[in-house]
């Protein structure tokens, strides 16, 4: 009795599956670069206890953690076009709000979901750094954006990292529920491969393979970037 | 050079730092003894602004600032006439000790970077540190840390250089290695105020030797009066608890 897999139809599929990596890691890539800066921001103020600004991210956090992505996904779907159509009016802008392409609204709810997950690593790598840092740094004469730049957040990187590189790889691996949304990213363009000859099961292995090799190469970049930023951090510490 | 008046400073209900006046002349080495929670330590963080005084002023050289308002500006030309030791070290941990010596200069004076260097390489030879400048703390011992800290602090060649408890957290036997720096720039005629608990530097090296106790300045003096004939309660008591008994029986 054979295994029954396609193989030709394995490798045609993998390839496929590999299409879907560039909107992947755009959406990854993005959603960084809005949550990494705004991550560590709003964790500094629940640090410092800012009025106001502090308690909402407080608040924020606990929704994003306490909520499953798909259902954050669907809600960010269904209530940003409600939202946005009085905008469209007001300013006779010609789009059709349900024509807006999928991607943006995963830009939206990972960049919101990312930055939660951030806020809270930041927060416990930036009160690893002693306080006494910061105040050398003012008492040779940094200001306040030196001190942190050249001081403060080299030092919270390397703690913040592995975790970062955590909260990077099931970024990567959530945008797979972009499939509910139609997005035609790595999950949904093998299962629409899969749909034609019903070769699910081969088509499920190459989507596992592509993501596994994806979440990997990361991982290594993340350990090598690592290994640098530790540098000056004792043998064995 | 520099002159205190009537700082205040109090941590939610309590209040450390009752009124306290201070004049310091350029050149002065200045130590203050005190008890634990008698505001040595505040009153020194509060001269740089790492804490905020809640009254006083202070007067620095043509400067005269109110140390409860003071302006961002104002607080930084003063943080660029002082330097400060810190008990805990305090050097950039991800910096070399070459880096952590001339960060201040590069980055907080815009002094260019082959200068920088220069001036502090020489900073690190003075305290005997030539061999480390490409070692980063986490390689350094406590006392080889703290030389690395003053080297920082002399290298700006700022108007006073303040001294939080600089050899408190050091093992006995590293201790003499920066008290024997300290006093090398003492000689030099740095204008130093340190809060200490080693008499020896207070007898050996001060001109000036001030006790504190619950937020005020107790008595103040020479070394040789406060030691072989202090005039107050206060100060005899603290000098007998923290001196060898048989000290005070010399004549």
């Amino acid at each position: 009795m054979s295994v029954g897999l396609d193989y030709q139809f394995l490798v045609k599929t993998f390839f496929i599956a590999l299409s879907g990596v560039p909107t992947a890691l755009i959406i990854t890539i993005v959603s960084l670069l809005i949550a990494l800066p705004l991550g560590f921001l709003l964790a500094l103020s629940r640090i410092n206890q800012i009025p106001v600004i502090s308690q909402l991210a407080r608040v924020y956090v606990s929704f994003v953690r306490g909520t499953p992505v798909i259902v954050q996904i669907f809600i960010i779907f269904t209530s940003v076009p409600l939202l946005l159509k009085p905008v469209f009016e007001e300013y006779h802008v010609q789009t059709n709000i349900y024509d807006i392409n999928p991607i943006w609204y995963a830009f939206i709810v990972f960049s919101l979901n990312t930055t939660a997950i951030l806020i809270e690593v930041f927060r416990s790598a930036i009160s690893t750094v002693s306080k006494g840092q910061l105040e050398a740094a003012y008492s040779v004469g940094l200001n306040n954006v030196q001190a942190f730049r050249r001081i403060i957040i080299p030092q919270t990187l390397v703690v913040a990292l592995p975790n970062i590189c955590t909260a990077t790889v099931n970024l990567i691996k959530a945008t797979s529920l972009g499939y509910a949304l139609s997005l035609r990213e790595i999950t949904l363009r093998a299962q629409v491969a899969a749909n034609v000859g019903y070769n699910y099961i081969e088509a499920y292995i190459d989507i596992f393979i592509v993501y596994l090799l994806l979440c990997s190469l990361v991982e290594y970049l993340f350990k090598l970037y690592e290994k640098r930023l530790r540098k000056y951090k004792a043998v064995g510490a | 050079m520099l002159e205190i008046k009537n700082i205040h400073k109090s941590f939610g209900k309590n209040e450390i730092l009752k009124g306290v006046d201070l004049k310091i002349e350029k050149g002065d080495v200045v130590v203050i003894l005190g008890p634990s929670g008698s505001g040595k330590t505040t009153l020194l963080r509060c001269i740089n602004f790492l804490e905020r005084a809640d009254e006083g002023q202070a007067i620095f050289g043509n400067m005269d600032v109110n140390l409860k308002s003071a302006s961002r500006k104002q607080i930084h030309q003063i943080r660029q006439k002082t330097a400060f030791v810190f008990q805990n070290y305090n050097l950039f941990n991800n910096k070399t000790a070459l880096e952590n010596v001339t960060e201040g200069l590069i980055i907080g004076r815009k002094v260019p970077k082959a200068e920088a260097n220069k001036i502090g390489k020489l900073a690190l030879e003075k305290v005997g540190l030539s061999d480390k400048i490409n070692s980063y703390p986490s390689q350094l011992s406590g006392g080889q840390q703290q030389r690395v800290g003053i080297a920082r602090a002399i290298a700006l060649n700022p108007d006073i250089i303040l001294f939080d408890e600089p050899t408190s957290a050091l093992d006995p036997e590293l201790v003499g290695e920066v008290l024997t720096v300290m006093k090398s720039i003492a000689k030099e005629g740095t204008t130093m105020l340190v809060v200490t608990h080693e008499m020896s530097f207070a007898k050996d090296v001060a001109n000036k030797v001030i006790f504190m106790d619950g937020g005020v300045i107790v008595e103040e003096d020479a070394p040789e009066e406060i030691f072989s004939r202090p005039k107050e309660e206060r100060t005899q008591q603290f000098l007998k608890r923290v001196i060898p008994e048989d000290y005070i029986y010399n004549i």
